[in-house]
């Protein structure tokens, strides 16, 4: 009985190994490209000099409550202040601290979707090597990798997300609710899409997820209703049409473009929007409101990487879609854990999705990226159980399908090295045009805005990077949109 | 599982061989490749911004190498910002040098750098070699 019970527990551990070593080695390489990116000038330097520019953290807490009528978000320049005081205490450069922060975020991210999809056999391990890549390769997740503002906010979100998911499927803890409130109040103080997490404990609850308690609901909504009240209290108001620019068919507007144009008569937009973001996830198209495939209807040129994003994007959500109805129309009762996790990252998706009401961005619909291939794990792991019970030619041709779509969400993996190392390259030389020697007039007055603008300006000229010139040529095509 | 695996074993080996690590350039090709953080970074270090340097085939011409000033790769890249920086970091342009330019800039047009260069007017480039021309050095 003891032999048997062991023997179980190997052969579940066997395949548990070999995703995380798969986790490992192809996380790796990401790391070492996500770290390789120098620290930027638009968004971070402008955090990081506010963040010096106080002689305390209360009087930054304090004023920065107010630097925006549409934001709140303190957190933002109480972590850069601290992370600037660890590179000086543990001598290390600014660069490395905060690129540090950002390997950081993306090693978390990739251990809590191992540990939220929980790998039990050879069939999930299957079922892994297709999630894992649609995980990496999904657009919005290299949205979380390419910029940081100087410590990414979505991938902070996506953490927090991820953790609540993997709490949810836990038996109940003591420690769940006050836990995720505080993930909850973390991430609402970096960014307005921290309220993501608290989406995804209602989703969890909803599901019926075990891990999420009525105490942990009750709190962590009172939570963000005292979040609410807080922000009307500081008369912070929520970023209308034109606060940002954003996409509309075959055309990119800028802010003032979108106010002039859908200001007086928004609805239109906003459903716009919100259909934009959910397409966006299941399909990959479109980016920040753009139809690449209306473009390309316009122009009559395809580009190999519409082609690959939107056939491995249709080929995973008919599978979610084949799912969703084979497994949860019996009724919430007799759903398994798998098809509670499945319904609450599918809540998700569809909840993030009404984020993008105002303007589209891939990183806003970041969290939902990460519960597409937490749910497309799920689904392909169901579908591959039923081999065994198909006709020879079904399965085959099913195995043949989903390995084309496995290959083809790995080449998107895979392009999201070249996309960070042309992202280093850029975000390297727009330092150039920092602290020009022609417009020396242009620096700053304030010494130590000089000093720390100078240091972060070395740290990033001396970092050599690769030239997207000595890269392959045909990358740009199929990697890059 | 095929194709995360072979990810996996790429991952592995570009963790220990190196993915696309910086090429080693000269300064003309930091500037011909538009990496100008790459060009500051090597006029900090010492590199003359007046000497020529290799350019290998393919940067700025298709299939020969040229020796060609930071000056003439930004022209010949038709990059005003790199242009802008080299000047403004200790590279210098005299009489003869700045018509070798101005008929380098007819042949590969770029309104920024015209401007960098100064005057409106057409340059008289008869009997001027251009850096490119493979007899030019």
């Amino acid at each position: 009985m003891r032999r048997a019970g062991l023997a179980m527990l190997s052969t579940a551990m066997k395949p548990r190994a070999v995703a995380w070593l798969l986790s490992v080695l192809i996380t790796l390489p990401l790391a070492d490209s996500v770290f390789r990116i120098p620290i930027q000038v638009s968004d971070s330097l402008e955090a990081i000099v506010i963040s010096t520019e106080y002689p305390t953290t209360s009087r930054l807490l304090a004023d920065s409550i107010r630097f925006s009528p549409t934001t709140f978000r303190p957190m933002r320049f109480l972590q850069t202040r601290w992370l600037l005081a660890a590179a000086m205490s543990a001598g290390l450069t600014y660069n490395a601290m905060f690129r540090g922060v950002h390997v950081l975020l993306l090693v978390l991210l990739v251990v809590l979707f191992v540990l939220a999809v929980r790998v039990r056999g050879q069939t999930d391990l299957v079922a892994f090597a297709v999630a894992l890549p649609i995980l990496i390769g999904i657009h919005t997740f290299v949205a979380m990798l390419q910029e940081a503002f100087p410590v990414n906010h979505y991938a902070e979100v996506g953490v927090c997300v991820l953790a609540v998911l993997v709490l949810a499927q836990r038996p109940p803890r003591w420690f769940f609710a006050p836990l995720i409130c505080l993930l909850l109040a973390l991430a609402l103080s970096v960014i307005e899409s921290g309220a993501m997490v608290w989406v995804m404990v209602i989703c969890c609850a909803a599901a019926g997820l075990r891990g999420i308690t009525r105490t942990t609901v009750a709190t962590t909504t009172a939570l963000l209703a005292g979040y609410f009240v807080l922000r009307h209290a500081l008369d912070i108001a929520s970023p209308g049409i034109g606060g940002h620019g954003s996409g509309f068919g075959a055309t990119f507007y800028s802010s003032e473009e979108l106010a002039q144009r859908f200001g007086a008569h928004p609805l239109g937009l906003i459903a716009y929007n919100v259909a934009g973001g959910l397409a966006s996830l299941l399909l990959s198209e479109p980016r920040q409101g753009v139809y690449s495939l209306a473009i390309a209807w316009r122009d009559g040129v395809v580009h190999p990487i519409l082609a690959i994003n939107l056939v491995s994007s249709l080929v995973t959500t008919a599978l979610l879609v084949w799912y969703g109805i084979r497994h949860l129309r019996a009724g919430r009762a007799s759903w398994s854990d798998r098809d509670r996790v499945f319904v609450a990252a599918s809540g998700v998706m569809a909840v993030n999705a009404v984020l993008t009401a105002a303007y589209i961005k891939d990183e806003i619909i970041s969290p939902g990226g990460l519960c597409y291939a937490v749910a497309a794990f799920i689904a392909c792991a169901a579908l591959l159980e039923t081999l065994p019970r198909r006709a020879l030619a079904a399965s085959v041709a099913i195995a043949a399908l989903l390995t084309l779509d496995a290959a083809l969400w790995t080449f998107r993996a895979a392009g999201v090295q070249y996309v960070l190392r042309y992202a280093a390259f850029k975000t390297r030389n727009d330092w150039v045009e920092v602290l020009r020697e022609d417009k020396r007039t242009d620096w700053p007055q304030d010494p130590r805005e000089l000093a720390v603008t100078q240091r972060i300006r070395d740290e990033a000229i001396v970092r050599r990077v690769a030239s997207p010139s000595f890269m392959p040529r045909w990358a740009d095509r199929w990697w890059v949109e | 599982m095929a194709p995360c695996v072979v990810l996996a074993v790429l991952g592995a080996w570009w963790t220990v061989a190196g993915l696309w690590p910086a090429d080693d350039v000269t300064l003309s090709e930091a500037v011909a490749t538009r990496n100008n953080a790459e060009a500051l970074r090597l006029i900090r270090l010492g590199t003359n911004p007046n000497e020529p340097f290799r350019v290998r085939a393919g940067l700025l011409t298709s299939d020969y190498e040229v020796t060609v000033t930071p000056v003439e790769a930004a022209v010949g890249a038709q990059r005003a910002d790199a242009l802008r920086m080299l000047l403004a970091n200790g590279a210098t342009i005299d009489g003869n040098e700045m018509r070798v330019l101005r008929c380098y800039e007819e042949v590969r047009r770029d309104s920024g750098v015209r401007e960098l260069l100064g005057e409106s007017r057409a340059p008289d480039c008869d009997g001027v070699r251009l850096p490119v021309d493979r007899a030019a050095r």
